[in-house]
Parts: C-alpha cells; structure tokens; sequence
C-alpha cells in the first residue's frame, strides 16, 4: 500500500515531534544556542536605545539564522543514527509527504526559539517594539519572523539530506545554506526595519511579498528534486 | 549493478578529438591572449571620463560573462544528470562549475580595482556585487562539496541539486539587493574602435573558456575511469 501526501505528512510528524516532546534534545540546545548568540550580539552591539533600534533587526535576523541552521542540521539525525533513513526512503511512503513534514518540523522548532529569543533582545538591547506612531507591532514583527522562518527552512531542509551521507556536513552544511538563504536574511532585516522605522523604504509588505515568493519557488523546487535526490 | 550504468565507457581515455583541440587550440588561444593585450593597452582610445581604469573593463565583462556561462551550463549538466544519471552530465557539471570559478576570480579581482578607481572605494554595497558574490559563494560551496566532500553518489546527487537551487537564486538576490539601489555601469564602450576591442577580447574568452572547459572535462573523465579499471582490477585479482 502506497501512503499518501497527507498521510505520510502526518505520520512523520506526529513522530517527530513525540520524539522531540520526549527527548527536547534538539530544541533545549537551539534554545541555549540562542540566549548565548543573543547575549554575544548584544554585548558585541549594545550602546544607546536610539542606536541599539537600528541594530536590532539584523540582530534578531541573524539570531534567528545561526539557530535555525542547527536545527537544520538535524533534521534527519534519528533517522540516519540507526539506519532508519534508507528504510524511510525504501518504503513507498509519499516523497514529498516526508519532506513537508520535516519542514514543519523545522519551523516549530525554530519558531519555539524565536518566542524565547524576541522577548530577551527586546529586554537586552531596550528597544521597544512600536512603529513610529506609537502602535505596536508585535504581531507583525512575529508574523515577518513565522514567514522567514518557513521560508528558511523551505530552502535548507532538502539541503540536509546531505548531512546523512557526506564527510564533514557539520562544517559543510551551513556553508552551503547561508549563501543561498542571503535573500530572506536581506527581506527580513529590510521588512522589520522599516516596521521599526528604522530603514528607509516603500512599505515592509513588499519585502514580506518577497520573503513568501522565496519559499514557494524553493519549496516547489524542493518538492520536485527530493525525490530525485532520495532515490536509490 | 550501479556502478556499471553509472560509470563511463572506459574507451573515453583514447578520445583523440578533444587532443587534437587541446593541440591546436590551446597555442592559438595564448596568441590571441597576447593579442588582446595589446588591443587593450595599445589601440583602445583612451575613455575621456575614466581614464586608464576604464580599460579593465575588457576583461572584467568578458569574464563575468563566463562566470554566468559556467554556472548556468553546470546547472543544466547537474538538471540533465539528476534526471539521466549518466555520469557524463555530472562531470560536465563539475568541470563547468570550476572554469566558472576561476573566471569568477578575476572578476572579483578587477572589480574592486576599477571600482577604486571610478568609485573611490573598494566594494559597496549594490545588486551586482552582492548577486555575484553570492554566487560565488554558492558555487564554490558546490567546489568544496565535490572536491571534499567524497566521492559517493549521494554526494554528486546532492551537489546537482545545490547548482540547481542556486540558479534561481540569481534572480532573488538582484530583487533583495534592490533595496541598495544600483549604480554600477551597463555599458561603458563608446567609439568602434572600443567595441572592436571589446568583441575580440569577448571571443578570445570564450574560446579559452571553452578550451579550460575541455581539459577539466578530460581530467575528471579520466580519473573517474582510472577508479573504474582499479576496481575491476581488484575485483579480479
């Protein structure tokens, strides 16, 4: 019996995150990863509020890359400790339904960090979360976070199928992600700088626009190659 | 078995066609090298605005030309391999990927030397720099993957699916730079005499692109058939 696209995305979620909800492996480092790279950032950054507004945008986008890339990196690593990926990829379970799954997964899991990270550089480095009128922009700033984060991982997650087989993928796989991910890197920091008021531009929806339409050709290119790319 | 659909036809070590290119081509292509040299630093007209900087721009153009040449050609090597599997494509892809690189170099050599020059500072922050610069990046990750990164099929798969993602990347990081605005040049030549100089120097590349292409086709071909016989040697033995 062949399992479908929904099912299989199912299946391999509900496991991995029960696997995470047991072991919090993954997350609890991510999570820690993130306060050190927070407080080095903002040790490295931190001098008056109006100064410490103009950094914070690429400082929160950059937090957000150097933990999503470790997440990234682990995508398959249950799989491949016990020789689990070749019976995965056996099965005639849904291509596609496995990597969509391990995309969610990833985004939970970053967006996790994210929730701890945002409150801890908005307290680090005292800048308030309003635009220039006053209004919060605390549901936008997250939704720019949720969306690139997604898109992130749309683009990485097939990467790491490489950290199954290649020599050397700890060093090699942030290598090869970080130059291709640059694009969400530039749309994030521009939309949450000009929600900030910070950055000058037309409007911070236009960049967001941008961060979707990356994420919707790499996952569609994404979807298309990972079966090429998984077949024996 | 994989290893014989996969591995090239091991007749491939005597192709006596692409020697007699190297042969020929390769003493015509160092004359026309000379030639364009002279062209250059000789015959161009001297550019009113510029001055004497503005004369990098015949290599530095030629050359970004076959940096994109060689990364859109390994991308469509690595398309035809991922959907083939015939090994051929992927060294083709591999080959491409690293004449790409080495044009690439000089472009980012004569950049910042000419922009120093016209714009008084290294490097800046614009869509032309940053996309090719990325690109670089993205493809020599591919050259470390392929060189370090084993030998394995699932290595060369992954590689070809890194060149085919980074292909439309070349779009979204001239979209995302735009945020930097532009203003580096698009065409500079100006009298016949400049465009003459800048075709010759144009063709003079490509034939040397091509003929680089040739010898790391060759070479990768030849080691890939030289572990195919070693291990049918050893299989025997």
């Amino acid at each position: 019996m062949r399992l479908g696209f929904l099912q299989t995305f199912l299946v391999v979620l509900r496991n991995d995150v029960r696997a995470e909800a047991r072991s919090r492996q993954t997350v609890v480092t991510m999570i820690l990863f993130g306060i050190v790279l927070a407080t080095v950032f903002a040790f490295g950054f931190t001098s008056e509020p109006k100064i410490n507004r103009n950094t914070f945008p690429g400082i929160l986008w950059g937090c957000l890359f150097f933990t999503s890339v470790l997440g990234v990196g682990r995508t398959f690593f249950r799989e491949s400790e016990d020789g689990a990926f070749h019976a995965l990829v056996l099965s005639p379970a849904d291509r596609g339904g496995i990597l969509m799954a391990k995309i969610v997964m990833n985004t939970l899991l970053a967006s996790l960090v994210m929730a701890v990270i945002l409150p801890l550089l908005v307290v680090l480095l005292s800048v308030e979360l309003v635009d220039l009128n006053g209004k919060s922009i605390v549901g936008l700033v997250c939704l720019q976070l949720v969306s690139g984060i997604f898109s992130f991982t749309l683009v990485a997650t097939p990467l790491a199928v490489m950290a199954v087989t290649a020599r050397f993928a700890e060093v090699l796989l942030p290598m090869l992600i970080f130059p291709m991910v640059t694009p969400v890197l530039v749309a994030g920091v521009a939309s949450t700088g000009i929600a900030l008021g910070t950055s000058l531009g037309d409007s911070h929806w236009t960049w967001l626009k941008v961060i979707w339409g990356i994420g919707a050709v790499f996952g569609a290119l994404g979807m298309v190659l990972f079966e090429r790319m998984v077949t024996e | 078995m994989i290893e014989d659909t996969a591995a090239p036809k091991t007749s491939g070590l005597r192709s006596s066609k692409a020697r007699m290119f190297i042969k020929y081509i390769a003493p015509l292509a160092a004359l026309a090298i000379l030639a364009c040299h002279y062209l250059i630093f000789v015959y161009a007209p001297m550019e009113p605005e510029m001055r004497a900087v503005q004369r990098i721009y015949y290599f530095h153009v030629p050359s970004a030309m076959m940096t994109y040449l060689g990364f859109i050609l390994c991308s469509v090597g690595s398309l035809a391999y991922l959907l083939t599997r015939r090994s051929k494509y992927d060294v083709f892809a591999y080959a491409c990927a690293e004449v790409g690189l080495v044009f690439g170099l000089v472009v980012m050599t004569t950049g910042p030397l000419w922009a120093r020059g016209a714009w008084e500072r290294w490097w800046t922050w614009e869509p032309r720099l940053i996309s090719m610069s990325l690109l670089m990046l993205i493809f020599a990750g591919y050259w470390v993957l392929r060189t370090y990164g084993g030998r394995s099929e699932e290595t060369k798969k992954f590689a070809a699916v890194l060149a085919v993602f980074g292909t439309p990347n070349i779009y979204f990081v001239n979209r995302a730079a735009a945020r930097f605005g532009g203003h580096h040049p698009i065409k500079v030549e100006t009298t016949d005499a400049m465009k003459m100089v800048f075709k010759t120097c144009m063709f003079t590349f490509l034939v040397v692109f091509f003929l680089l292409l040739v010898c790391r086709y060759r070479s990768h071909m030849n080691r890939a058939i030289v572990s195919v016989l070693r291990r049918r040697l050893s299989r025997i033995s």
